[in-house]
């Protein structure tokens, strides 16, 4: 046995058959089948919503299919106003489900409300505007009293519903006897009050309309509003919820109270219709109006549903119904029917529940087609510029074991040191020696790139955060979390999840990069396994404090510096080894050139050097291996599938190397450190009198370099902003 | 059909490997062995009377009982690589890669033995003596010779055989063929124990040629087994010069990756176990294996590793010599037992160590 091949020289990377007939088909593949938004689409909440959909086209088709004239205009419109009355009380529910609870009242409070509209109009002949206002407001009333024992003393929902299910009921019996005659005697004739209950507008009944109305207004309070937000959070859990400072007491009861109003509507309208003053309406409405909220993917167990769901499953859960009753079925099977749908409904939310995350895991990360040309020589010894060498070997360390994470560094003009780190401070080691480092002001998140701008206040990229200003007096603002959405984007990329360096334009307009929006910042290996081009560049501007973001899917964006003319920006995409320029400003405004091509490691921050030159950092080297998968997408999907992360091919980021450039692009030289002791992984350096300062995002300390012939007064303010 | 469907629903198992637990739990014994002897290429350890022999490149070299460690006296400087080598009383078999089997000392000084049944003798990757006139001989792969191992796994090839050679007769049978690379050898009564690299496993082979199926007698190993050798308490040490992975066992069912990984990637750099890892930045690297905050991790995923094991008699392992990730004593090659110490060749690192044999081998040995 032998020891393997272990010499190191193989510049000479073997010919890439990327011509052949299958690389093309891959290429073609990746490049024109969106299969990366499966996973997006999967992600978003509203893709719960697809299975109850799922199901009401199908009772639809089934339904329409064997009962006769199911689809006759009258049967439709019948249909739709009690789906329009069944769905406030569904609404009430999902409100009181959504919140952690269950309300097993609502059929007597909704016979209740029946009772008392009955009465108020064909007894009492009042105004139709106040029988509604007095009908919501007692079944609101019977919902506070619920709302009050469960919410406030605590009380199980259950059982405390289940007993003022019987009370009611028993309640509503008694008035009956004694109004039941009286109630159908009576005559009520009010055109409002016909029109509630078989008017309808354009052919929409008026139930239906003022449902389609409230779902709307609901669905903004679930979905938008501080208290939706509570309703949901306490359904979620609890403990959280309180832990998050929010009264449990207040919300849950709010759910009930709110229930309650909705049964009411609901008995208005259906008094309204049948002007029935028998002892069956609501009997059974509990158990419909839980079947439609579970059958619609609402959790029994609180925080997870929506409007839609609600209404889909009250669509659902009516038609059966009737349907049911059209087909002449005994009413015995009508409840058989939903019964099992109900089972059925239960069964497969907890599946999709339980395994979505699963297919979501499975199918999210979607590697594409990359194609690199062969590196570049690092052979030690070689005429390449980048060749390696030990020249980082003696760097003088500083704040060893003080700082955990130092992504970047930068001077303020009265040379102070500041870096972020890993625990979302920012440190600082006063000049000129900068021995020790105290914590200078917290963020949170974790702090990447830095620049200083004009008034010598540090502008800071925070990892997980967004865009922030950290002021002399260590005050901390935000500057921006947010920029435009992109139109056909399916993820939600208004917020930034992960900006990571910055710099600032002479006119005071900031701009920095987000290296992605489908991952964030402890999921970058998923993004670097993609090698898909889901970065951006975005501007802040301070004087109309607005954002935008300026150039879309570049590769992992990653360090940005404004070049010395002024009118652009040069920034580095990792994964494509490359180097481009964003112009900003001046004739060719808005488009982007290559600088550098083609790189042997991925870039990471770029810095002014005291010469006109760049510092660029190299936080890691290619290797051969990788570059081939990057042109196999199939293998690192499977891989992503089927290998633990920690085992995943990785870009190697235990060496890395610090190179400078010329406007030109044209590498002048190279800093290494080959045995890794110090400096393993380099994501950033500044250079500020005559020394360069090293730091690195997994390291624990940062790296001083003495420079030989340069400029040793130069310091980035100056240089930026001037000699002040 | 069933692959297909597999791979539609993506139904495929995880990567996996056996997890070095129990007898197998890592620690840093081989790390704290002391250095005997340092050659670049130590491979193949035998006990040559009272000397401590090995090989390097084409050079046999010994240790004296008495030196304890040194750089070792050159014996023999032969025309080409060694391969392996075997001992008995004062007879050395040498195989040596393209030429063949030599006989050095003792009865048969001076043969040379360059075919097997007519076949050019290659990739001979371990040999044991069974008497003064019979000797066993493992040959890894019939495509590819022992500097190209990487090659015959990534190709999951299973060409190797055991050869019994009769040096009365200078015949050569195959007892035993098909094997994924041989690549230790131990005579057990009438019968061989045979490390089968490829396939990570012991097996008990007939040393007779009966076409009977080998019997497996040790498997699922964490790591590729290479050679055998007696140990003085009956039972054997085994040396595992390579760890398994996840990354490797994926990149070995994705053939179409592989093969091109083969063709294009230069082989020090393909995603293979190695007998030294990290020699170069552009070797592929593994998420767990990034330095944080200097440190390279023991526990990091790697290429490389140090491993030898010491087997009881019925060949469960009862005691595990590592060296981790971050050690410096991968690829153990060869393990034998030397006085009251037990030397390890790690190939990787160029060392051969010592560590003294465990005190209760010794108490069993006394009895």
């Amino acid at each position: 046995m032998s020891g393997g091949n272990t010499n190191a020289s193989m510049n000479a990377q073997s010919n890439i058959s990327s011509g052949s007939l299958s690389d093309r088909l891959v290429r073609f593949r990746h490049r024109w089948i969106p299969t990366h938004m499966i996973g997006e689409v999967l992600s978003k909440n509203w893709i719960d919503n697809v299975v109850p959909a799922v199901i009401l086209v199908l009772i639809v088709a089934v339904f329409g299919s064997i009962v006769p004239n199911f689809f006759l205009p009258a049967n439709v419109s019948d249909g739709a106003r009690q789906i329009g009355e069944l769905g406030f009380v569904v609404l009430g529910m999902m409100f009181v489900v959504l919140g952690g609870g269950i309300d097993l009242s609502v059929g007597s409070n909704f016979a209740l409300g029946n009772l008392l509209a009955l009465a108020l109009t064909n007894v009492f002949n009042l105004p139709v505007e106040i029988v509604f206002v007095a009908v919501v407001f007692t079944c609101s009333f019977v919902g506070l009293i619920n709302g009050l024992l469960i919410g406030v003393l605590r009380l199980r929902a259950f059982l405390t519903t289940l007993v003022m299910l019987i009370g009611l009921r028993a309640l509503v019996d008694t008035l009956l006897l004694k109004y039941a005659l009286v109630i159908s005697a009576g005559y009520y004739d009010n055109a409002v009050w016909d029109f509630m209950g078989g008017g309808d507008l354009f052919g929409i009944p008026s139930s239906l309309i003022l449902f389609i109305v409230a779902a709307i207004g609901m669905h903004i309070v679930i979905s938008r509003t501080r208290f939706g937000w509570h309703v949901m959070a306490v359904g979620g859990s609890r403990r959280s919820a309180h832990n998050a400072g929010i009264s449990l007491r207040r919300t849950v009861c709010s759910t009930y109270v709110i229930c309650g109003a909705f049964c009411g509507v609901s008995a208005f309208f259906y008094a309204a219709r049948l002007g029935n003053g028998g002892s069956y309406p609501g009997v059974g409405l509990e158990v419909l109006a839980l079947t439609a909220v579970i059958v619609g993917g609402i959790s029994l167990g609180g925080g997870r549903g929506s409007v839609v769901k609600a209404v889909i499953g009250a669509m659902i859960v009516q038609i059966i119904n009737l349907a049911v009753v059209q087909l002449g079925l005994q009413s015995g099977a009508g409840q058989l029917v939903l019964g099992l749908i109900l089972l059925a409904a239960i069964g497969f939310d907890v599946r999709w529940v339980k395994n979505r995350d699963k297919i979501l895991a499975r199918v999210y990360i979607s590697p594409t087609y990359f194609e690199l040309p062969p590196s570049p020589s690092t052979d030690a010894g070689s005429a390449s510029p980048y060749a390696a060498n030990d020249r980082l070997h003696d760097v003088e360390v500083i704040g060893l074991n003080q700082v955990d994470g130092p992504e970047d560094v930068v001077f303020d003009s009265a040379g102070n040191l500041y870096c972020g780190d890993r625990l979302g401070n920012i440190m600082r080691f006063d000049g000129p020696d900068h021995q020790q480092a105290r914590i200078f002001a917290h963020i949170g998140g974790h702090p990447l790139g830095m620049a200083i701008d004009r008034d010598d206040n540090i502008v800071v990229c925070v990892g997980g955060m967004g865009l922030y200003r950290v002021r002399h007096d260590a005050s901390v603002e935000k500057l921006t979390d947010e920029t435009n959405r992109s139109p056909f984007s399916i993820i939600d990329d208004s917020r930034l999840r992960l900006t990571d360096d910055c710099d600032i334009a002479p006119d005071g307009r900031i701009f920095f990069s987000e290296a992605t929006i489908r991952f964030d910042m402890a999921t970058w290996p998923s993004d670097a396994l993609e090698c898909r081009g889901s970065g951006r560049i975005v501007c802040y501007d301070p004087a109309k404090k607005t954002t935008r973001t300026v150039a879309r899917d570049l590769t992992f964006p990653n360090g940005i510096t404004l070049s010395f003319d002024g009118k652009s920006i040069l920034f580095s995409e990792s994964w494509a080894c490359r180097v481009r320029r964003y112009w900003f400003d001046g004739p060719k405004v808005g488009q982007i050139d290559t600088v550098i091509d083609n790189l042997p490691g991925y870039p990471d921050n770029i810095n002014r050097a005291s010469d006109g030159t760049y510092w660029m950092a190299l936080m890691g080297m290619r290797s051969p291996a990788l570059d081939l998968a990057l042109r196999v997408p199939g293998f690192r999907k499977r891989m992503a599938q089927e290998v633990a992360i920690d085992e995943w091919l990785y870009p190697n980021i235990n060496t890395g190397c610090i190179v400078r450039f010329n406007e030109s692009g044209v590498i002048v030289e190279s800093l290494w450190d080959r045995a890794g002791t110090n400096h393993p992984m380099i994501t950033s350096m500044r250079e500020h009198k005559g020394q360069l300062y090293i730091g690195g995002i997994f390291n624990n300390r940062i790296g001083r370099l003495k420079l030989a012939g340069v400029d040793s007064d130069w310091t980035g303010p100056k240089s930026y902003w001037g000699g002040k | 059909m069933s692959g297909i469907l597999d791979r539609l629903l993506s139904r495929r198992q995880a990567a996996t490997v056996p997890s070095m637990d129990g007898v197998l739990r890592p620690n840093e014994a081989l790390d704290h062995a002391h250095v005997l002897a340092s050659a670049p290429a130590s491979d193949n350890l035998a006990k040559l009377g009272t000397m401590l022999v090995f090989s390097s490149g084409a050079d046999v070299l010994g240790l004296p009982a008495a030196s304890r460690g040194g750089p070792g006296a050159l014996l023999h400087h032969l025309e080409g690589e060694i391969t392996a080598l075997a001992a008995w009383d004062s007879a050395l078999a040498i195989a040596i890669d393209d030429i063949g089997l030599r006989f050095i000392g003792g009865p048969y000084d001076g043969l040379t033995l360059a075919t097997f049944d007519g076949r050019p003798v290659r990739c001979i990757t371990a040999m044991v003596f069974a008497d003064a006139d019979t000797v066993f001989a493992c040959i890894g792969s019939a495509q590819n010779g022992p500097g190209n191992w990487q090659r015959d796994l990534m190709e999951m090839r299973a060409s190797g055989s055991i050869w019994r050679i009769d040096l009365r007769s200078k015949a050569a049978i195959c007892v035993a063929d098909r094997l994924a690379y041989p690549n230790g050898i131990l005579i057990e009564g009438d019968a061989l124990i045979v490390s089968e690299s490829w396939s990570h496993r012991l097996l008990r082979v007939t040393a007779t040629g009966g076409r009977g199926r080998p019997e497996v007698i040790l498997e699922d190993l964490p790591g590729y087994p290479g050679r055998l050798m007696r140990a003085a308490s009956g039972g054997a040490w085994l040396a595992v010069f390579a760890p398994r992975s996840q990354l490797i066992e994926f990149v070995l069912r994705e053939r179409a990756y592989c093969t091109r990984m083969m063709r294009e990637v230069p082989q020090s750099l393909w995603i293979a176990p190695t007998l030294r890892a990290g020699v170069s930045f552009k070797e592929p690297m593994q998420g767990g294996a990034v330095k944080v905050h200097g440190i390279f991790k023991p526990w990091a995923p790697t290429r490389s590793y140090g491993l030898a094991m010491e087997l009881d008699a019925s060949f469960a392992p009862v005691r595990s010599f590592h060296s981790r990730a971050d050690g410096d004593r991968h690829g153990i090659v060869s393990v034998c037992e030397w006085g009251n110490e037990v030397a390890f060749a790690s190939r990787g690192n160029g060392v051969i160590c010592a560590l003294p044999v465990p005190q209760s081998n010794l108490q069993e040995r006394a009895k």
